[in-house]
């Protein structure tokens, strides 16, 4: 005992800050969102106009309850949520088929998977612009398609009857080989013996997939589409350069209208008040999400 | 087990025909408008046969397009240079930034890293104007409208949680006893960190930056708002282009090729790894 | 001075208490052997040493200097670990060399000394080979000659045999010896293999629930076990434990098994009406067919030739089952039925019921 010198020793403090120290950039961009976050959900409890700097005032809750009695605000919600509700309803069904047909691994296959992904990175933006140059009611190749299939007048989005139409189209287009290329990666990860003891059993191919893959695919259908459905309620990079919103109020969802309320009606306040409206949804949801999203992921770093 | 008929194979193989169709048609009907003259644009019907020219990327290039009231300045190199410049910048400071944190989440298990990982997952999630409406009245008050800085800063909403739990995932997979054993021979703790635990994160770590890298080039709301002309990327000059130079179709199809071409090279050349980036590292490919 | 003093070293995780006071001196060449059932702290005591955990409360001291607070790179030692934790992305020889390196020796010194210790290991063949194309034993041997090339201060070895296959582990246990002795470290050698302990350890350090309830020679160990638990993880097969209360009788002490009596050493007599469990090792039962002194008769119900021994297994007239081995295959009587059986009193343990403690003999 009495051999044990004590020196003082050359490190003292472990590395306990080390951890803080690291994250601090990370921290600060958090706080350079939390910042502007709280200022919008101050900026919603205010009566703000920035044409009109001299009625600033608090108003509270004046906003939101302006919206109960509010037709525009209503339409709001339901375009936002027929656009929601068919983006990703036709992109799970469509991507879930697709992954289906691509489910073996072949060298076809494999290229098609991946040629699949372009639409996906394209920028939306972009794509919303592609779309817009083919179907020009001048010269747009779909135009002149739509009208030798003997369909007169088809205005796609510059029309009320067919713009919603035409927005998810390119939602669609943009965004299911998302929803194809996480659900191929789960069909290819799934265990084969149930497979192999239903092939064995002579079980019926439509059964093996109500009662085997189906099921077993869940996990990643619900993460992939709610992944979806968040970004879609929230939609704005297809429709405002496509639209504008337009034609009219058809296709007014909450970022664009929020968009449109702050620029144009230089309504801050209001605008405001919608996107934590909108905000309060993607939470709930986001929530759900993150949930599934940490079961998948645990299960994805069991696999590594 | 392939009971395949002859029928159900033939089926399959038009369906994947159609889809393929789908999908990349627009691609490469734009891109065959791109090198059309305006009038073969305009031919009805519409017909995949045309003398290809490059005047419509030559007028993009140089600057100037020449229209029937004269000529038009055009700032579209402008714009593709500020993409590559955000997007570059944007990546390299998320990475020499999220990099460290990630490491920082996956090894030291405290609270405050995991409430700031999953802060920044939840606003991943949340509505991007909500954050950049206030954040254009602040950044007008402290002279960062405008300003690549800013934009670089904002960027890292793109960047950085795409960086961090791609980056921490690949720090949670190499075994903690790699890294002691490089201490216990004797190295620093910054050592480990960038001659161990980089190095063997690396593909995660790439497989990040050029997602992070596809995902700030396609972003548009995010310039729209806090950028004018002269500063804005390809997504948001496009559209300003369309505006202004109304029906020259052949030069806007160039300009949404030249947009699309870094993000589809980049995708084609990560497919790997865009399966785990896109879910946010819940699902391997 | 001891070359390793670790003192009063506790550590928990969360509520769990991994080690509960431990305090051991290791002085310099010296080979300890730490030896306990898995979960007993072993693990976590190497870290501690190594400096990749920090403790709670306690010291570590290496060739005199506190290292407690010290950083796992200041500490001088050498590890190997378990699960051989070799840098993937570096060749055999990078891996061995990367403790010169960070001592920042000459490209020629590293050469020179890794060559060396690979020679001395037997894998110098396969010194630009990367990880994942060495076999098992070549990733162990390589975990080895990195943990040994820097001269250590302090080897540790983290049950290093466990991850490789049985003739390797027979191989390594047979080579290790003398290549830690050449090598001249002052070593802690985990292990969870009580033979391993004994071929390897000069002294040995048994770790129970966070706690070292025996540090001794292997000789001392086995022969003198300090409680019950210890002397149930030493020796194949394990120690008999019979329920016992000595007595005094005219003749001698003596304890009641199976309605027979059986003497003890008079040495024993402070235990005399204390609740005592009676330790016999296999070894120490000795079987004949035939009825002798201060024995009692049993049933033979299974004999087990194994190479160097033979097992017996006997049944009591209560119905207990005690198990006898006898040196050599011949030894030993074979047919099934009425046998006798005799404890050497010489090498009874005798352990108190309730603390499972040896009740040492007299002198």
């Amino acid at each position: 005992m009495s051999a044990v010198a004590t020196e003082a020793p050359a490190h003292r403090r472990r590395t306990n800050w080390l951890p803080y120290l690291l994250s601090l950039p990370a921290l600060i961009v958090c706080i350079g969102i939390l910042v502007p976050f709280l200022t919008a959900v101050y900026y919603s409890t205010l009566r703000y106009r920035l044409n009109l700097p001299a009625m600033k005032g608090f108003i509270g809750f004046g906003n939101y309850a302006g919206f109960l009695s509010d037709a525009a605000f209503w339409n709001t919600v339901r375009v936002s949520l027929e656009y929601t509700a068919l983006t990703v309803g036709v992109e799970l069904l469509f991507g879930l088929s697709i992954a289906l047909l691509l489910q073996k691994r072949t060298r076809i296959n494999d290229a098609i998977s991946i040629l699949l992904l372009l639409p996906l990175m394209t920028a939306p933006a972009i794509a919303a612009l592609m779309w817009k140059l083919m179907t020009n009611p001048n010269f747009g190749v779909l135009s002149y398609f739509v009208q030798s299939l003997g369909v007169k007048n088809f205005q796609w989005a510059s029309d009320p009857e067919s713009a919603l139409f035409t927005v998810v189209l390119v939602d669609v287009w943009v965004y299911t080989p998302f929803i194809m290329i996480l659900l191929l990666a789960g069909l290819r990860s799934l265990p084969k013996q149930p497979f192999e003891a239903a092939a064995l059993d002579g079980v019926p191919r439509r059964f093996v997939f109500t009662r085997i893959t189906l099921p077993m695919l869940m996990p990643y259908i619900v993460t992939a589409g709610l992944f979806r459905l968040l970004d879609s309620i929230q939609q704005f990079d297809i429709i405002y350069p496509m639209t504008q919103g337009g034609p009219g109020d058809t296709l007014l969802v909450f970022q664009v209208r929020a968009y449109l309320e702050f620029y144009q009606y230089t309504n801050v306040g209001k605008s405001a008040a919608l996107l934590i409206i909108l905000w309060a949804i993607t939470y709930a949801l986001s929530n759900v999400f993150i949930k599934q999203w940490l079961k998948l992921r645990e299960r994805a770093r069991g696999l590594a | 087990m392939e009971h395949t008929s002859g029928l159900e194979r033939a089926l399959r193989g038009v369906a994947l025909a159609l889809i393929v169709v789908f999908f990349l048609f627009p691609i490469l009907w734009i891109f065959l408008m791109s090198f059309q003259t305006n009038e073969e644009i305009l031919r009805i019907p519409p017909s995949p046969f045309f003398t290809p020219t490059l005047g419509n990327y030559a007028a993009l290039i140089s600057g100037k397009l020449t229209t029937v009231s004269g000529t038009l300045d055009i700032a579209f190199m402008r714009n593709l240079w500020n993409s590559v410049l955000l997007s570059t910048a944007s990546v390299a400071i998320a990475l020499v930034l999220g990099v460290p944190a990630a490491y920082a989440f996956a090894r030291f298990k405290f609270r405050l890293g995991e409430d700031i990982a999953f802060t920044l997952l939840s606003f991943r999630f949340a509505p991007p104007l909500l954050v950049l409406l206030p954040l254009s009245l602040y950044f007008q008050q402290l002279g960062l409208t405008d300003t690549y800085a800013g934009l670089i800063w904002v960027y890292q909403l793109i960047a950085l949680p795409l960086i961090l739990w791609i980056v921490r995932g690949y720090f949670e997979d190499i075994s903690p006893d790699i890294e002691h054993a490089y201490r216990v021979a004797g190295h620093s703790w910054w050592s480990t960190f960038t001659r161990i635990a980089v190095p063997l994160a690396g593909p995660g770590i790439a497989a990040a930056g050029l997602l992070a890298f596809i995902f700030c080039w396609n972003n548009f709301v995010f310039a729209l708002i806090l950028a004018s002309a002269d500063k804005q990327p390809v997504t948001v000059g496009a559209l300003a282009f369309v505006t202004a130079s109304g029906i020259q179709y052949g030069q806007i199809a160039a300009a949404i090729v030249l947009s699309v071409t870094p993000t589809l090279a980049l995708a084609l050349y990560a497919q790997r790894y865009l399966v785990e980036g896109l879910s946010l590292g819940a699902v391997k490919g | 001075m001891p070359q390793l003093a670790i003192r009063d070293l506790r550590k928990s995780f969360k509520d769990a208490v991994v080690l509960d006071g431990v305090t051991l001196d290791v002085e310099p060449g010296e080979i300890v052997c730490v030896f306990g059932p898995s979960g007993a702290g072993k693990t976590v005591l190497l870290r501690l040493v190594a400096g990749v955990e920090t403790c709670d409360s306690g010291v570590v001291a290496l060739a005199g200097r506190d290292v407690t607070e010290a950083p796992p790179e200041t500490r001088g030692v050498g590890m190997a670990f378990q699960n051989f934790a070799l840098f993937p992305h570096m060749s055999a020889f990078d891996n061995i060399a990367s403790p010169l390196t960070a001592r920042r020796a000459a490209p020629a010194t590293i050469k020179t000394k890794v060559e060396k210790i690979a020679a001395l290991l037997k894998i110098g063949h396969v010194l630009e080979h990367a990880p994942r194309e060495l076999s098992n034993g070549q990733k162990q041997r390589t975990a080895l000659a990195r943990a040994l090339v820097a001269d250590p201060k302090v080897l540790l070895l983290d049950d290093p045999l466990r991850n490789v296959d049985a003739k390797l582990r027979y191989e390594m246990r047979l080579e290790l010896p003398s290549l830690l002795k050449a090598s001249g470290a002052t070593a802690l050698y985990v292990t969870q293999d009580y033979k391993e302990a004994m071929a390897l350890g000069d002294r040995i350090a048994v770790l129970i629930d966070g706690r070292f309830v025996q540090v001794a020679t292997p000789g001392a160990i086995y022969r003198e076990p300090a409680s019950i638990g210890v002397a149930r993880l030493f020796g194949d097969p394990t120690v008999n434990l019979i329920p016992v209360e000595p007595v005094i009788r005219p003749e001698g002490l003596t304890v009641h098994i199976a309605g027979c009596i059986v003497p003890l050493s008079r040495r024993y007599e402070h235990a005399a009406g204390r609740a005592c469990m009676l330790g016999v090792r296999p070894e120490a039962i000795l079987v004949d067919e035939s009825p002798m002194a201060d024995g009692f008769p049993v049933e033979l119900e299974a004999v087990t030739p194994l190479n160097e021994k033979t097992l017996l297994l006997l049944r009591a007239n209560d119905g207990r089952e005690l198990l006898a081995s006898e040196a050599g295959e011949d030894a030993a009587p074979r047919r099934h039925g009425v046998a006798h059986a005799r404890f050497d009193p010489d090498a009874l343990l005798l352990f108190d019921a309730a603390s499972g403690e040896r009740i040492p003999p007299k002198a």
